[in-house]
């Protein structure tokens, strides 16, 4: 169990995290979602007192993370960067972490064997792909069998079969009963193994609900339309002012903010054709994108923004 | 890697009593045991410490007159045997502030803050654990040199009393100069945090300081600049070491007038002194910063 109340992180006069409050339950998968910059991994990194909030606080299990005896038994945390010397073997890393707790080497061998880094072991970190990294990150993390594990975007550098690999662990980690949390920016990765989503854009929570939950708010109504009266029916739909249509290359009308039933029965009050009138149902990275689109720190320079948010959906907030 | 099975995440093994001093201590043994730069590091020092010693003794014909005293042949004989501390010193500077950068510069440091949050004894263990090794080498190797220069002393007149309990004074106050060193090496670096920026600040301290002072002192020939030369970390160590016959130090340059001279248990003090001040503002600002 993770209770974060207020968390606030200024640097300077930038605001890195804005009062944000959440709680992570055990048993399930949380997934962290946000763009880059969001504030995910300092708001993981204030979670195990890395980083230090300009107010708020934060605790695990009932307490602030220091105050553990045992802060690895508590919580197993896989940072966002390598956070190892890369002069040292991946098996050294893990007998030096696992010795300020007296955890054995027993446990290393287990958790080296649990993430597939025997043939590796004995080599030095430098040299590991970003794959074998998250695995030695992952291994680090479990040494205390701890109640809780945080993995900062986990999936990073993974071959498919790694992420399945996280993706099995997760939920089996979460299925013993322990608290799961993931941070990501890639939605379909958080869909596919969360069952709980908090999505964090420009330092403010804009989403704490179950993962379906979010992306049916994020989706809005979408409809789209074919008409040989086209200019007619937009004329018509105007004067909804929470309607937002956008033309496609070819010759349809995106609608949001409306239902195919009063799409339909506007166009039969006035008499007009319809050739299609089709929901739409939004990707999940669309739905994503909708939610953050006003969030996003850095923004590609020049490029076009994405189809998602030419429609200006209200679903923020 | 074929782990994409359902994963095992059993804990027969993952007992451990949590985080203690001595967990601590080791964990930071084993961490500085295994980097190659460490190895690298006590091999120079070994190198440079004995090196020095021999072949200081076999080119001491320089040293060697008919009419010295069995007490000046003991000066010459530390003089010889720790020609290389400066070297040494260098060296363990470089030691020092790489242990503690190297961690900050590859994001180790984060993960030795999350498995010891409170980050004091983390710190503690790591100078305790570098001034000891950088101690323990450095006396082994002033030993061997001794042992080494002995024989080749004594061919040319100079014979050398392993029993004087003064001459294995200075043995252990220039090992103990070359761990201090370290152990201040440490605190800058903990300070600095960046290893270039670590490791300039400690040959600063080690090296230039003391160069500065003695142009500084050529220029001027004032007391109070040979005082504070008196107090930098090399000079304060030259005097834990020294073997003066006579208040006259074969190592040292000779002190102005009115100018403080360190005994040694005042050097000794000066040299804690400094590592308790860096190590000191190092704990307050690792307590306080973000990593």
């Amino acid at each position: 169990m993770i209770e974060a109340r207020s968390l606030t992180k200024r640097y300077g006069s930038k605001v890195a995290l804005d009062d944000v409050s959440f709680t992570v339950r055990p048993g399930v998968v949380t997934g962290f979602l946000g763009p880059n910059g969001a504030g995910k991994s300092t708001t993981m990194r204030m979670i195990v007192g890395l980083d230090r909030p300009t107010s708020g606080s934060v605790t695990v299990n009932g307490r602030p993370y220091a105050e553990h005896r045992a802060p690895l038994r508590e919580v197993g945390v896989l940072l966002d960067a390598k956070a190892v010397h890369s002069g040292r073997s991946a098996a050294d890393h893990l007998l030096a972490m696992a010795a300020t707790h007296g955890i054995g080497k027993a446990r290393v061998r287990e958790v080296i064997a649990l993430t597939g880094l025997e043939s590796v072991a004995k080599k030095r970190v430098g040299g590991f792909s970003l794959g074998m990294g998250q695995r030695l990150g992952i291994a680090a993390a479990l040494l205390g069998d701890p109640a809780t594990v945080i993995f900062d975007e986990p999936v990073n550098g993974l071959d498919p079969e790694g992420v399945v690999w996280v993706r099995t662990l997760a939920r089996h980690l979460a299925s013993e009963g322990r608290t799961v949390f993931l941070s990501s920016h890639l939605m379909s990765e958080m869909a596919q193994t969360a069952d709980h989503l908090i999505v964090l854009g420009r330092g403010r929570v804009l989403a704490d609900a179950p993962v379906s939950t979010v992306i049916a708010q994020a989706s809005g109504d979408g409809v789209r339309v074919r008409s040989p009266h086209l200019a007619q029916l937009s004329e018509l739909l105007r004067a909804r002012t929470e309607v937002v249509a956008t033309t496609t290359d070819d010759g349809a009308l995106d609608l949001r903010g409306v239902t195919a039933a009063q799409v339909g029965e506007a166009a039969a009050a006035q008499g007009i054709v319809l050739h299609e009138l089709t929901p739409l149902v939004r990707s999940l990275e669309e739905a994503y994108m909708t939610l953050t689109q006003d969030s996003v720190e850095y923004h590609a320079g020049g490029t076009p923004a994405p189809d998602a948010s030419a429609t200006t959906s209200g679903a923020k907030r | 890697m074929s782990t994409a099975t359902t994963p095992r995440t059993t804990h027969a093994h993952a007992t451990g009593s949590g985080v203690s001093f001595g967990h601590v201590l080791r964990s930071e043994w084993i961490k500085l045991r295994s980097l190659r730069s460490t190895a690298w590091c006590f091999a120079v020092i070994v190198v440079i410490l004995v090196g020095f010693a021999a072949l200081g003794a076999a080119l001491s014909s320089a040293f060697s007159s008919t009419d010295a005293t069995p007490e000046q042949q003991q000066s010459i004989a530390v003089t010889i045997i720790t020609f290389g501390s400066p070297f040494a010193q260098l060296v363990a500077a470089v030691l020092g502030a790489l242990v503690i950068t190297g961690e900050y510069g590859t994001g180790m440091i984060r993960s030795t803050f999350a498995a010891v949050p409170r980050r004091t004894s983390a710190l503690v263990a790591k100078v305790v654990l570098v001034g000891s090794t950088t101690f323990v080498v450095s006396l082994l190797s002033l030993a061997a040199g001794l042992l080494v220069a002995t024989p080749l002393l004594s061919g040319q007149g100079i014979d050398v009393d392993l029993s004087d309990g003064r001459l294995w004074q200075s043995v252990v106050g220039a090992a103990a100069t070359v761990a201090f060193t370290a152990m201040i090496a440490f605190g800058l670096g903990a300070i600095i945090r960046n290893g270039a920026g670590g490791i300039a600040a400690a040959i600063g301290v080690v090296f230039v300081l003391p160069i500065i002072f003695s142009i500084a002192q050529g220029l001027v020939a004032k007391a109070w600049i040979y005082t504070l030369y008196e107090f930098t970390p090399p000079q304060a160590g030259t005097r834990l070491y020294d073997y003066p016959v006579d208040g006259a130090s074969m190592i040292s340059m000779p002190a102005l007038d009115g100018a403080v001279v360190l005994e040694p248990w005042q050097a000794l003090l000066v040299l804690v002194g400094w590592v308790v001040v860096l190590f000191g503002i190092a704990l307050a600002l690792a307590k306080r910063r973000d990593v």
